[in-house]
């Protein structure tokens, strides 16, 4: 069964004839892989397909007639901002819509109160220049420059920019959202008027709902709008140099500054961040994979593996840099103390400072994710957590040897463990599983060490991100929950009773597992034999 | 091989466009960042002026932008989309521009640009394109040497009696179909800048189009004939160095015939420059002097064929292996050899003159909308384009708009004409020659 004409018809008046197609040509352009995050794999290949018609609204009001009219023509829909994060945010089933947000492009600074309202077709970098020319900034992070605002922060979020500050999310003020019944919710003070200065009050604070711990890839609905928190920056100008592909900002370095440090051992590493989150200073400190460095130096891929070739485990085990950034938010003078306070924690720790280049590359503005696929073409973060500093790097010890056993096809990355940080000036540790693979070989083996992290999670009691729409629910909610898996589906129900808000979601990988011939042999935990969703196929 | 690897066997590859194939790879590893669509992230301006992509500007459909057609390209690979209206006017209402290119090259080493241009190729060859205003095109070009279909023996017209053209000289000015035609001002302002620099220039005796639109739609087999036919007459000539004021043509000259007879840029028995080239060495040396005060406030169109697409051209084959790496060694085009810096330091040397920057600058500068075909086939992406980057010009109080393309000056021109805008537009050379006094 094809989206009815009458359904499409309907639709097509509420955004226009020139916003909405079924032409094949434009739905093939919404085809979620091959390339991409996670794409190539089992999951893109099993659980995607095109969409059957692709509308573009442009105000909420339009969002939710279009959803109405879902609902009562039962046609499943997925919202879509820019598509970035892969096989999870495009269509699941046959004959859905796709709902591209990209029209829904409005900004407003408000400079006074330190805020911004944007829609979800806003990316980072632009909202980033925005606040830089008003003297702030904002955390968000997360995908990276090109992904939107609001997906960022009701999915993902992390950034070294956040030592200061915490999770990002954390910085949502105000949410309007369209329930999957088309009726609309807006959360935080916006519940009460027009001002969203407060996030969790005194209206409904359903941010925790809305996005989970990774977010639901809008299974429950479409945010059409929202404030986030700016926070206060410094006055230099950060100046964009250089030509492509060697670009950067410029940086005042009497006011921001990188510095690299090596330091003697990962306690070392540790400890430099825990005693510069306790110390107050630093606008970020970062601990990244190694091989990142060699993205940095290497033009293209070929150069890449010249570099990274000449590493072993030898050498990245014996190797540990700390990244800080300094930012003097109030003076040169407070810059100026930070700098010195930093110097005797690292004169502390054994740290010896790496000349470091005048330039951010990325994080201030670019976020530079997409850099992430120079070298084999194919990328996922397996796990995002969020613990303390010292737990934070033992579980990267347990993924490094997880992943040891599936190389082939993962990329050799000699056992670094991935990135850590600090969050909330030492009061956190974040951590995230960065692995990558070619997708021109076999990648089932890639398929089953995503879910072996789940599997190894558990074993060893760590925490993990990535429940609901990224590891089978039946697995991960009653260990985690217990009753995790029936909470959440409780909740689909009741906001979602139709199912046609992005299904299956959040039973996607669960469907996964069951249609995967490779993935069955793994399926050890208990599981209905029939999902509790209708059936979409 | 160490135990960490695959032992991936090795595949055949070329940047040949008459292949499609070869660029199954880089349409198989588009991963949507959009790098295509947005501008450089670390040049972003601010929410205005965000974009760099003119046919995804023009219509909003994933599939206009470069990452939409790279999975419209493993479709129509695969056998899996057939040639319709729509799958034409995505592939065709696209000026081809670059910014794609270069923008993926920034943290990819995709051939995106060469993927377009492959799949033009592949619509021609199995009789879907192009479309028909190219082929009315191709039928000028055939018939009458010009794109415009006007009598050849009006093409040298723009040679006045105030011009000096040597019988014979190691300079060879090729003016191209517009400025021979349309825009005959900028033909007579480059003639006058050779002549007051003293430089002694010939033209072809029988100057003929350079098959720009018709390279770029994808008929290669006459763009090649045209090619063999132009190259054949630069060499009989004894020029050592062809100028164009032209981008389009510059870059055909450059890049396009190359690639069409797989050689090298230097291989072809002559340089090939632009004016901006040849102006930016004569103010250096001296032969060029900038004296007369030119009281305008402007901006610049970095014209694509100058800019991010007028990296010199080398041919390549090789194999691909372990995680797609390619051997032997390719040194990608990454539009960084524009022709950026030249036409900045011609600009600081006119007198009087005041040059400002528009947010979207050099490799990440937003395209006219007119090249390679767009215009004459789907005219509303191209005013559309225009005037999207007239705000821009506006945006930075600026009161007159130089390019260095005639394909962007009449462009813009209709533009500002239909918006009613006090704007004025130039080509670089008008500008040069009004600083010299004659």
């Amino acid at each position: 069964m094809s989206i009815v004409k009458s359904a499409y018809n309907a639709i097509e008046s509420v955004v226009g004839s020139r916003f909405i197609s079924d032409d094949p040509a434009i739905c093939e352009g919404y085809r979620s892989g091959p390339g991409g995050y996670e794409s190539g794999l089992g999951y893109e290949r099993v659980m995607t397909t095109i969409p059957h018609a692709v509308a573009m609204p442009k105000t909420t009001e339009e969002v939710q007639k279009i959803v109405k009219i879902c609902n009562r023509y039962k046609v499943p829909y997925v919202p879509y901002a820019t598509g970035f994060y892969g096989p999870r945010s495009h269509c699941h089933v046959e004959n859905e819509l796709l709902i591209d947000m990209k029209r829904m492009n409005s900004f407003e600074i408000d400079e006074k109160h330190f805020c911004i309202n944007v829609g979800p077709g806003v990316i980072y970098s632009p909202i980033q220049q925005e606040c830089l020319n008003k003297g702030a900034y904002v955390v968000i992070g997360g995908g990276g420059a090109q992904a939107s605002a609001i997906a960022n922060l009701i999915g993902d979020g992390w950034s070294p920019l956040s030592h200061r500050i915490g999770l990002p999310h954390r910085r949502i003020l105000g949410t309007e959202l369209v329930l999957p019944d088309g009726e609309i919710v807006k959360m935080g003070s916006l519940a009460n008027g027009d001002d969203p200065f407060w996030g969790d009050g005194p209206g409904p604070d359903l941010r925790g709902l809305l996005r989970g711990f990774t977010g639901l890839r809008g299974c429950l609905g479409i945010v059409t709008k929202m404030a986030i928190k700016t926070l206060p920056f410094q006055p230099e100008p950060l100046v964009p140099t250089g030509i492509s592909p060697n670009t950067g900002l410029a940086l005042p370095t009497n006011r921001v500054k990188w510095i690299n440090y090596q330091v003697p051992n990962k306690a070392a590493q540790i400890k430099a961040m825990f005693e510069v989150g306790k110390a107050e200073i630093a606008g970020a400190i970062t601990k990244v994979p190694l091989f990142w460095r060699a993205i940095n130096k290497a033009e293209c891929k070929e150069e890449f593996w010249e570099l990274w070739g000449k590493e072993n485990e030898e050498t990245i085990k014996n190797f540990f840099i700390v990244r800080v950034l300094l930012i003097g938010f109030t003076s040169e003078e407070q810059m100026q103390y930070d700098e010195n306070v930093l110097n005797d924690i690292m004169a502390e720790c054994g740290a010896v400072p790496r000349a470091t280049r005048p330039l951010d590359e990325s994080w201030i503005k670019n976020a530079d994710s997409a850099g992430m696929w120079l070298m084999c073409g194919s990328y996922v973060s397996v796990d995002y957590i969020i613990e303390s500093l010292s737990q934070a790097t033992k579980h990267g010890e347990f993924y490094a040897d997880t992943k040891k056993k599936y190389t082939p096809p993962l990329m050799p990355d000699y056992g670094d463990p991935g990135w850590f940080q600090s969050f909330e000036c030492g009061h956190q540790g974040y951590s995230e599983f960065l692995v990558y693979w070619d997708q021109d070989e076999d990648t089932n083996g890639v398929d089953q060490f995503y879910l072996e992290t789940s599997k190894m999670n558990i074993r060893e009691r760590c925490y993990t991100s990535l429940l609901g729409p990224h590891q089978p629910m039946y697995l991960t909610g009653p260990m985690y929950g217990p009753n995790y898996h029936e909470w959440m589906l409780k909740i689909k129900d009741e906001f979602d009773p139709l199912w046609v808000c992005h299904p299956p979601v959040p039973l996607a990988h669960d469907e996964f597992v069951k249609r995967a011939e490779w993935m069955k042999p793994m399926e050890d935990w208990e599981t209905p034999e029939k999902l509790p969703m209708p059936d979409w196929k | 091989m160490p135990s960490d690897r695959y032992d991936t066997p090795k595949t055949p590859v070329s940047l040949d466009i008459t292949k499609l194939d070869n660029f199954k790879y880089d349409m198989d590893h588009c991963i949507k960042c959009k790098g295509c669509y947005w501008v450089e992230h670390s040049y972003m301006p601010g929410v205005n002026f965000s974009v760099r992509c003119p046919s995804n500007y023009w219509n909003d459909f994933d599939s206009y932008g470069a990452f939409g057609k790279c999975r419209i390209g493993l479709g129509v690979l695969d056998g899996k989309l057939e040639w319709t209206d729509k799958l034409l006017e995505i592939i065709y209402a696209d000026p081809l521009c670059g910014a794609c290119d270069v923008g993926c090259k920034r943290n990819l080493d995709l051939e995106i640009g060469l993927t377009l241009e492959a799949l033009r190729v592949k619509a021609v060859e199995e009789g879907a394109g192009p479309m028909p205003a190219h082929k009315k095109i191709a039928k000028n070009i055939a018939t009458k040497h010009n794109q415009f279909g006007a009598p050849h023996e009006n093409r040298k017209k723009w040679v006045t009696k105030d011009i000096k053209v040597a019988e014979k000289a190691d300079v060879l000015y090729f003016a191209g179909c517009s400025a021979s035609y349309k825009n005959q001002d900028i033909a007579k302002a480059t003639a006058k800048i050779f002549n007051a620099s003293g430089t002694p220039f010939m033209v072809m005796a029988d100057e003929q189009c350079c098959g720009n639109t018709i390279f770029s739609v994808g008929m290669l087999d006459e763009a090649r004939e045209l090619a063999k036919r132009n190259i054949e007459a630069v060499k009989a000539s004894g020029a050592k160095t062809l100028v164009t004021s032209c981008a389009e043509c510059y870059r055909t000259w450059k890049v396009d015939y190359p690639k069409l007879l797989d050689i090298a840029t230097s291989d072809l028995g002559f340089e090939v420059i632009h004016l901006i080239e040849f102006a930016d060495a004569a103010i250096k040396n001296g032969s060029l002097k900038l004296t007369q005060s030119v009281d305008v406030r402007f901006a610049y169109q970095d014209s694509c064929g100058v800019s991010r697409l007028s990296d010199p051209w080398t041919p390549w084959k090789g194999t691909r292996g372990w995680m797609g790496c390619v051997e032997p060694g390719l040194k990608r085009r990454r539009g960084t050899k524009g022709l950026y810096t030249q036409a900045r330091d011609i600009f600081n040397a006119i007198p009087g003159a005041t040059f400002v920057e528009m947010p979207r600058t050099r490799e990440n500068a937003f395209c006219c909308g007119a090249g390679r075909g767009t215009k004459e086939a789907f005219p509303e992406l191209a005013s559309v384009s225009a005037k999207h980057r007239m705000e821009e010009v506006k945006h930075v109080s600026a009161e007159a708009l130089v390019a260095a393309c005639p394909w962007c000056k009449s462009n813009f021109a209709q533009a500002i004409k239909e918006n009613g805008d006090n704007v004025k537009v130039m080509d670089i050379a008008e500008l040069i020659i009004a600083a010299v006094e004659i």
